[in-house]
């Protein structure tokens, strides 16, 4: 039996939709249940559902064989996994965005709050560029409102949040979508079925 | 709370049933490699940071100091640079080939992950002398034993080569960083992000093709005739033949079942220059034993021998039933407390193991 992690949330229905297309199907409607844990009609899947930032940690243990989660998440836990395939919905940019207008000028050390800490020093630090990281888990676009931090760093769809709050992009430092993300050691000894899973999950994607 | 109440982070501490458990394990490893004629070698635990340096090469992760005198030492964070360092100095005039094993801590500055900490436990073997695939399958077959004397019975060894993906990069004439790049994006199998980088490379759509097809060359001895059909520089064909050789030895001694080669596993330390291999255990997350041959390593220390071997990690095989490690308690005889000793020694010199009450 294969083990899934999903992420609870708006990557839940495309993840749901995924799967039963690969011919993964639930009788619970999993989306509204309270329970955690879904087995699939014929037994040969287990689906669990836990919070977008913690499917690559499930997965790089081996708890779950596969997981589904977006690009930006699997940057920022860095973990080591497989990502064979792009799910193609979930579509983003990790973003520095900035008061829109901006003088130009900024201090000798940037200070960018973000729920992104990693990307953020990771990207920076490339590039030379001093900065302080504000860690903050909601909300970012207000920091620089209000004089908690020069910039953020943070995924935009639309841009239209960023506008409302007066700010603009900067620089874009990487597109995300959902990956579908693979145990090492699973791909290995389960290898039959895993990859078989890829193949239904890559062609109900194209 | 004083911060000296907790071990530093990556440390821990072993105790009573955990402790047991440990050396069980470790005897048992020990007694399948000394019946493969390995020897063992207790090097020492710390060294010049330059032996590591030269030989291992992760320098952010050493644990470096410096003496009194102001030379640069490092605790160490593996064995092989060590042992290849004994084997070109003082071992250097013993007859060929030198088989050594060892068992101990090693330290490195890394997040702690999968039951690992910055201080672990290796235990593996290494062959000196030995150029060909002989040598090669020698160290699989303990290994394989190794895991079978554990009593892990679904297990998979995946083997693949520097060779094959060093022969197809050889052609292709790009500069480290790019290489680098692509490295990174097939050690995760990342289709989409090979897609992005090939755009940017300067290559015929042979051989970005064939780069396509190298995530996939994973499986039994298909995989090899299939990746023959794409390559045909000397040094990626040179290394199918030597896995092919090797596969069907494994064949005739109906191991084949756990031997997979990965093409695509091209993950390792600088070192290794022919076979990679790492061994995995259905239901743990992480790869319990890694190794590899690693032909230049001794020549970097004056003596140019070829080279193979592997480590497991103790730490990821605890956490793995072992069934026939659990062994029964020792039967102990209970003494009151008599005031000259007396029934205790006795018990002892009879070769009883007592407990004095107190």
């Amino acid at each position: 039996m294969l083990v899934i992690a999903l992420c609870k949330g708006r990557f839940l229905e495309p993840s749901l939709e995924l799967l039963a297309g690969a011919g993964i199907r639930f009788s619970e409607d999993v989306a509204s249940s309270r329970k955690l844990i879904f087995e699939s009609q014929d037994k040969s899947h287990r689906v669990f559902l836990v919070k977008p930032a913690d499917v690559p940690t499930y997965v790089e243990y081996g708890a779950a064989d596969i997981g589904i989660a977006g690009r930006d998440v699997l940057l920022e836990t860095r973990a080591d996994v497989l990502q064979p395939l792009d799910l193609n919905f979930g579509h983003c940019k990790i973003v520095v965005a900035g008061p829109a207008g901006g003088n130009g000028i900024f201090p000798p050390t940037i200070r960018i709050a973000t729920k992104y800490p990693h990307i953020t020093m990771d990207y920076h630090t490339a590039r030379g560029i001093p900065v302080e990281i504000i860690p903050l888990s909601g909300s970012i676009e207000l920091a620089p409102l209000i004089g908690l931090a020069d910039r953020i760093v943070d995924v935009v769809e639309t841009g239209r949040t960023l506008k409302e709050n007066g700010l603009e992009v900067l620089e874009v430092i990487a597109e995300s979508s959902a990956r579908l993300l693979i145990n090492r050691a699973g791909y290995q000894t389960k290898r039959e079925e895993v990859r078989g899973l890829i193949q239904a999950l890559e062609k109900a994607v194209s | 709370m004083k911060s000296y109440t907790q071990t530093p982070p990556g440390t821990q501490i072993l105790i009573g049933r955990a402790a047991r458990r440990r050396r069980a394990l470790e005897r048992a490893i020990c007694s399948v490699f000394e019946g493969w004629s390995y020897e063992e070698i207790i090097p020492p635990i710390f060294d010049y940071y330059d032996v590591f340096a030269k030989g291992w090469g992760q320098e952010e992760q050493i644990y470096r100091f410096i003496d009194r005198e102001g030379n640069i030492l490092a605790l160490r964070p593996e064995f092989t640079s060590l042992l290849a360092k004994t084997v070109a100095t003082r071992l250097a005039s013993s007859p060929k080939p030198i088989r050594l094993y060892y068992s101990g801590e090693v330290l490195r500055f890394e997040q702690p992950k999968g039951g690992r900490q910055r201080e672990f436990a290796q235990i593996g073997i290494e062959h000196y002398g030995g150029a060909g695939k002989r040598a090669d399958v020698e160290i699989l077959l303990v290994a394989v034993e190794t895991l079978q004397r554990l009593g892990i019975q679904s297990f998979q060894i995946n083997l693949g080569s520097v060779d094959f993906f060093g022969g197809i990069v050889d052609r292709m004439e790009l500069p480290k960083e790019q290489i680098d790049a692509l490295k990174e994006v097939l050690n995760i199998k990342d289709q989409p992000g090979l897609e992005t980088l090939l755009q940017t490379l300067p290559l015929e759509d042979r051989r970005k093709n064939i780069l396509r097809a190298v995530p996939h060359l994973t499986g039994g001895r298909p995989v090899i005739e299939e990746a023959r059909s794409l390559v045909k520089n000397p040094r990626s064909v040179e290394a199918l033949n030597h896995l092919e050789e090797i596969y069907s030895i494994f064949e005739k001694l109906d191991l084949a079942q756990h031997l997979t080669i990965d093409l695509g596993e091209i993950r390792g330390f600088d070192y290794y220059t022919g076979i990679l291999f790492r061994a995995y255990v259905r239901g743990l997350g992480f790869e319990v034993a890694g190794g590899g041959r690693y032909d230049g390593l001794p020549a970097a220390f004056g003596e140019d021998v070829p080279a193979v071997g592997f480590s497991f990690s103790l730490d990821r095989l605890e956490q793995i039933v072992t069934p026939t490690l659990d062994s029964a308690d020792v039967e102990i005889a209970t003494v009151e407390i008599d005031s000259d000793f007396d029934k205790a020694l006795q018990l002892r010199k009879a070769g009883k193991a007592v407990k004095l009450c107190w």
